[in-house]
């Protein structure tokens, strides 16, 4: 290897390093947000939204999720991050409370009630379910998400809520992290 | 294939070409250690680029979030402490290649025919990078940085004639706040670096158009060796040198575990020592020697016409006898970099023996560690209102800030005080601790000893004949009185299990409850006391704060006698909600969780 060579050789190898110095640690910083967050670990508890008896049978009513939640480095106390539907079945039939997340399976909007009567409408792109949930048109790959509901032991018994989202446009409910 | 694409883009643009004429550049006298310091200033302002382009997709510019983003990029994204720290110390390394690119081209000469386009432009440069140091010295809107621009910005003020306008346009009105921060923000990472690369590109065509000159004595000799080009022969020389700067920049990031971020801007704040960075030091330290009238001739005219010297070489060149311009502009350049040197020692000396500077620096930096640990807390985290009320809605920090000023004056706090104090040491006030040393020696300096008015528990001591267990039972039994809601009335309390039955319920009713009046439980009568219902409790410290002459507290002693009210126009809500929480003691510290994790490796 004659000097040019050398130098040649040089000025690549230092030249990737210096680059590299600097993307690598760049790349890490733009990658941020796929690193496991430690604090979002805590937000998959149950939550009360109403009494049964403020639930009338067969009748969706709607219940915004209100939590602290943490957005990069504001921490908001109390917002809310998203809402469900609550239909109460009648008595005897198990479970006794429907509870739907009102993010569309779709591509993620938020479902409201079909103003024709009858079971939920998305207004964004015409998802249509019924009563159940399950899927009126060939929009929405899979019915309508459901959540883990509990009662609570007392006289009125709350109703006790698991807010999840899920993957949208899968025709598996996949919950997401 | 690769090729082929290769082919197809060099036959459209004309890369190839374009390429190898920058590269095979000869090298007069052949490729040199001292060419490399503008390629070293143009690399290391390129990583600026980069880290600040990094840190762009973060950073957030308003007075109130500019903080919070900041230490989001340095403790929480993955190596944005490493990013941050490289754009830091890459900024203090520009300053030094700036100084020594500087000084060789004068020392070369290269201001004369035919470079003295590309001396001004040079000048200019230098001139932008000074911009956006002090730019950017202020965007994370910490007290570091709104106090440096603070100043700044007033000495831009207090230029003769435009200076306030001047200073208003670039604040953004007479107050410092999102006007400013989103102001400098666009100068930093807008105006700046598109005249920036204009500039930089015209100063490395011009120089291209130019050549390198090697050293006079050498003009004439013939290059010997083997004919030398810009590629490889001094790009690997270029590349060794910014390797090795960019391996200090690493190592100073690395030492110092990213850039430093001081606790969040505070316009309140009494003793923050402002100091700029250690290459503004000497402007700094001379600016002491000038009256405040005459400020802006040591930090504007002064430089002003020092920088309009240097612009004038290439005309002073001409007129005047070439070597002799050459020897008094370096000797003039040196003479002044001596003693902005010997300023700079000087300003280092004089803060290193201030006890004062040290003080305040301890402070601030006790402020830091505070504000760090607070927006890191998940018990507290930055507010959405802004960095600012992390502080002032912090029990520690506002809470004994208040307390300090408005109740050390009568009153003591673990000790600390006024030498003559006149009321209680309130140091764990409201618990079974301080209870029981009241009930142990009511006339002791940290009780009543000073308050002689307050002379009831001193009496009923000479006659009380409770023996020390009794006295830690009404002891346990007062200090449960803090925790009574502030909706209860006294049955709801009474019903309360554990209250009735509690030892200490007989023991206060029988020698407590004779003075002191608690409606539905105690009679009283004997003589004036404040009604004891939740003491301790916030609702009880509230209205003894607001309200000392109320009937139920001291409303019995004349007004002379009496702690002077609180009202609402001389402590805010918040404010005594601070001073309530501080003497409750009811704030988080460090122990009480993990220390704030840092990603370093």
């Amino acid at each position: 290897m004659n000097r040019r060579d050398f130098h040649r050789l040089g000025s690549v190898v230092l030249g990737s390093l210096v680059k590299l110095a600097v993307a690598v640690p760049a790349a890490a910083f733009l990658l941020t947000p796929l690193r496991k967050s430690r604090k979002s670990a805590t937000s998959s508890e149950f939550e009360r939204l109403a009494n049964l008896s403020q639930l009338e049978v067969g009748v969706p009513q709607s219940f915004a999720i209100v939590r602290d939640i943490t957005d990069a480095w504001v921490k908001y106390p109390k917002e809310p991050v998203g809402s469900v539907w609550l239909v109460r079945q009648p008595d005897g039939v198990d479970p006794p409370v429907i509870a739907f997340t009102a993010e569309c399976p779709h591509l993620g909007c938020a479902i409201n009630l079909n103003p024709d009567g009858g079971g939920f409408f998305c207004p964004c792109h015409s998802s249509a379910f019924d009563a159940e949930g399950k899927p009126r048109n060939h929009v929405p790959p899979r019915p309508m998400d459901r959540l883990e509901v509990e009662l609570t032991a007392d006289d009125d018994p709350q109703v006790v809520v698991r807010f999840q989202r899920f993957q949208p446009l899968a025709e598996e409910k996949i919950p997401l992290a | 294939m690769r090729n082929s694409i290769a082919d197809w883009l060099d036959d459209r643009a004309g890369l190839r070409a374009a390429t190898r004429s920058v590269g095979n550049e000869t090298m007069p006298g052949g490729a040199r250690w001292m060419y490399v310091s503008g390629a070293a200033l143009a690399s290391i302002f390129l990583i600026q680029a980069f880290t600040g382009l990094m840190m762009m997709t973060a950073y957030s510019p308003s007075s109130s979030t500019a903080w919070g983003s900041v230490y989001y990029i340095e403790y929480e994204m993955w190596m944005g402490w490493f990013i941050r720290g490289l754009h830091h110390f890459g900024a203090q390394t520009l300053m030094v290649l700036l100084l020594l690119h500087f000084l060789q081209v004068l020392w070369a000469g290269a201001y004369r025919a035919p470079r003295e386009l590309n001396w001004w432009i040079g000048l200019a440069l230098a001139g932008l990078i000074l911009a956006f140091s002090h730019t950017g010295y202020q965007l994370p809107w910490d007290q570091k940085g709104y106090w440096a621009t603070k100043v700044v910005t007033n000495i831009m003020g207090g230029a003769p004639v435009a200076g306030p306008y001047v200073k208003t346009v670039v604040v953004g009105g007479s107050e410092y706040g999102n006007q400013t921060v989103t102001r400098f923000y666009g100068l930093h990472v807008g105006i700046l670096p598109v005249l920036m690369f204009l500039g930089l590109a015209a100063h490395v065509a011009l120089r291209r158009r130019h050549g390198f000159t090697p050293p006079e004595t050498e003009y004439v000799v013939k290059p010997k060796g083997p004919r030398q080009t810009y590629w490889p022969d001094q790009t690997y020389r270029n590349l060794l040198v910014v390797t090795a700067i960019l391996g200090v920049m690493i190592a100073l990031t690395v030492h110092h575990g990213g850039a430093p971020l001081d606790a969040p801007a505070d316009p309140s704040s009494a003793d923050y020592p402002a100091r700029p960075e250690w290459f503004f030091r000497f402007l700094f330290q001379m600016l002491k020697y000038f009256p405040g009238r005459l400020e802006w001739v040591g930090s504007i005219a002064i430089p002003g016409a020092l920088f309009l010297t240097m612009a004038a070489l290439p005309i002073l060149d001409r007129k005047l006898p070439s070597r002799l311009v050459h020897f008094l502009a370096c000797g003039l350049i040196f003479v002044l970099a001596g003693g902005a040197g010997f300023l700079t020692l000087q300003s280092f000396q004089e803060d290193a023996a201030n006890p004062k500077f040290q003080e305040a620096r301890a402070q601030a930096d006790l402020a830091r560690e505070r504000a760090l640990f607070l927006a890191s807390s998940p018990k507290v985290g930055v507010p959405p209102e802004g960095a600012g009320y992390l502080m002032r809605r912090d029990p520690l920090t506002r809470g004994r800030a208040i307390l300090e000023k408005r109740c050390l004056v009568c009153h003591r706090f673990d000790g600390v005080g006024e030498k003559e104090w006149s009321a209680a040491d309130l140091k764990n006030f409201g618990t079974k601790a301080w209870v029981r040393g009241l009930l142990e020696k009511p006339d002791s300096d940290d009780y009543f000893g000073k308050s002689p008015e307050c002379d009831g528990m001193v009496e009923w001591k000479q006659a009380s004949k409770l023996t020390a267990e009794e006295l830690d039972q009404v002891a346990d039994f007062v200090a449960g009185f803090a925790k009574i809601p502030e909706d209860f009335t006294v049955d709801e309390w009474l019903d309360q299990p554990g209250v009735y039955d509690h030892p200490g319920n007989k023991l206060f009713q029988k020698d407590c409850g004779t003075c002191h009046v608690i409606p539905g439980y105690t009679e009283g009568g004997l003589r004036d006391a404040p009604d004891l219902f939740g003491w301790g409790s916030p609702q009880w410290m509230a209205r003894m704060i607001r309200r000392p002459d109320s009937p139920v507290l001291y409303g019995y002693l004349g007004d002379d006698q009496r702690m002077p009210a609180s009202p609402r126009d001389e402590l805010t809500e918040g404010d005594l909600k601070m001073v309530i929480r501080y003497l409750m003691n009811d704030y988080p510290l460090p122990a009480d969780e993990a220390a704030p994790e840092k990603t370093t490796p």
